[in-house]
């Protein structure tokens, strides 16, 4: 092929992330809305795309560069919704915070005894250490951890859909009604697509899971590149 | 003029954290730092929630967008996925499942099951 194609890399995933997010606001129900959530698919979408017309990847990263220089101001202006927040969560701060400290640990332990177990690759475990936290943060954290940060982006994405599927159930069989309690659960664990869905059902749990959801980011980038290493020393 | 503005304090936000984590070669990863840095100038009102609003609303917005290239990078590592597809299954079930219920049941233990308790 003479001509090159790849100028189209930007065009295509955003009218794609516009058409499916326009679907998505059109949907009501908690649930049909967690399953078609825009950015699920669309990287879902894009990715079939190129493994079916057996294009390579380095030229659509090349060429969507652009898209990605956006991700590290919009992660600084995170702070915005983080400070709005807060007043509502005054009076329980700390109680959060051990909560999504407790919530970070708990991954990263898990998720690293799990791949002990079945005697993963590092560059696999260091992948999976990072997963109860936002999807752009990962990103950051697995890369620093010489993981695979697209892989712990999949895999952070797919347990916010899980998340925002199962969440009133797994509340519902361990008895808790609680709406505060539930927000800080699926806003550490699932962050922002199951806070979504949480929403929708329960609005008192949105102000929770959010700063649940920002502390979380916090403090995954300070808690896990130190507990990983630690983690790795203690299962051999 | 409100737009820039308000990507002027975002982007001095970033640059000032970079410039840190290199000086430190800290492997805290900058853009956090720098969401760190403009939560402090909010909380002792340096900086007003309406001064970011312009930029910061169509950035948070779209922020979806911008990892998108990012995760369609997975297609570089469908090996992995294929070969350990076991492992991932099994971590993709129990470590959200184990952290909502330590985190739902610790937090419902200090503020109560119930609603409004």
């Amino acid at each position: 092929m003479t001509v090159s194609l790849w100028w189209l890399s930007i065009p295509l995933t955003v009218c794609l992330f516009l058409v499916l997010r326009f679907l998505n606001a059109k949907t009501q129900h908690a649930i049909s809305k967690a399953l078609t959530n825009p950015v699920c698919w669309a990287i879902v979408l894009v990715s079939a795309l190129l493994v079916a017309l057996k294009l390579p990847y380095e030229p659509f990263a090349k060429h969507s560069k652009v898209l990605s220089w956006f991700l590290e101001p919009a992660i600084v202006a995170l702070a915005l919704p983080l400070y709005q927040q807060f007043i509502h969560v005054k009076k329980n701060l700390l109680l959060i915070l051990i909560s999504c400290s407790l919530g970070v640990i708990n991954a990263t332990v898990v998720a690293s005894f799990i791949c002990y177990l079945f005697d993963a690759p590092a560059q696999l475990s260091a992948s999976l250490a990072s997963l109860s936290v936002t999807t752009p943060i990962t990103l950051l954290v697995t890369d620093a951890l010489g993981g695979i940060p697209s892989l712990a982006a999949a895999m952070v994405i797919f347990i916010g859909v899980l998340g925002a599927i199962f969440g009133n159930l797994i509340f519902s069989l361990i008895n808790i009604r609680n709406a505060q309690a539930k927000g800080v659960a699926i806003g550490t664990a699932c962050h922002a697509i199951g806070t979504a869905s949480l929403i929708v059902e329960q609005p008192k749990a949105g102000a929770f899971a959010s700063v649940a959801m920002a502390l979380s980011a916090l403090l995954s980038a300070i808690i896990v590149p130190l507990l990983y290493p630690v983690m790795q020393y203690v299962l051999v | 003029m409100k737009y820039l503005i308000s990507s002027a304090i975002i982007l001095a936000c970033l640059a000032i954290a970079k410039y840190l984590t290199a000086l430190f070669a800290s492997t805290f990863p900058a853009p956090l730092l720098g969401m760190v840095l403009l939560l402090i100038l909010l909380l002792t009102g340096l900086v007003k929630e309406q001064d970011l609003k312009p930029s910061a609303t169509p950035l948070l917005n779209f922020m979806p967008l911008f990892f998108i290239p990012a995760g369609v990078g997975i297609i570089e590592h469908l090996g992995v996925i294929n070969e350990h597809w076991l492992l991932l299954l099994a971590v993709f079930i129990i470590v959200p499942l184990t952290s909502i219920i330590l985190i739902g049941s610790l937090f419902a233990y200090f503020k109560g099951r119930e609603n409004d308790s």
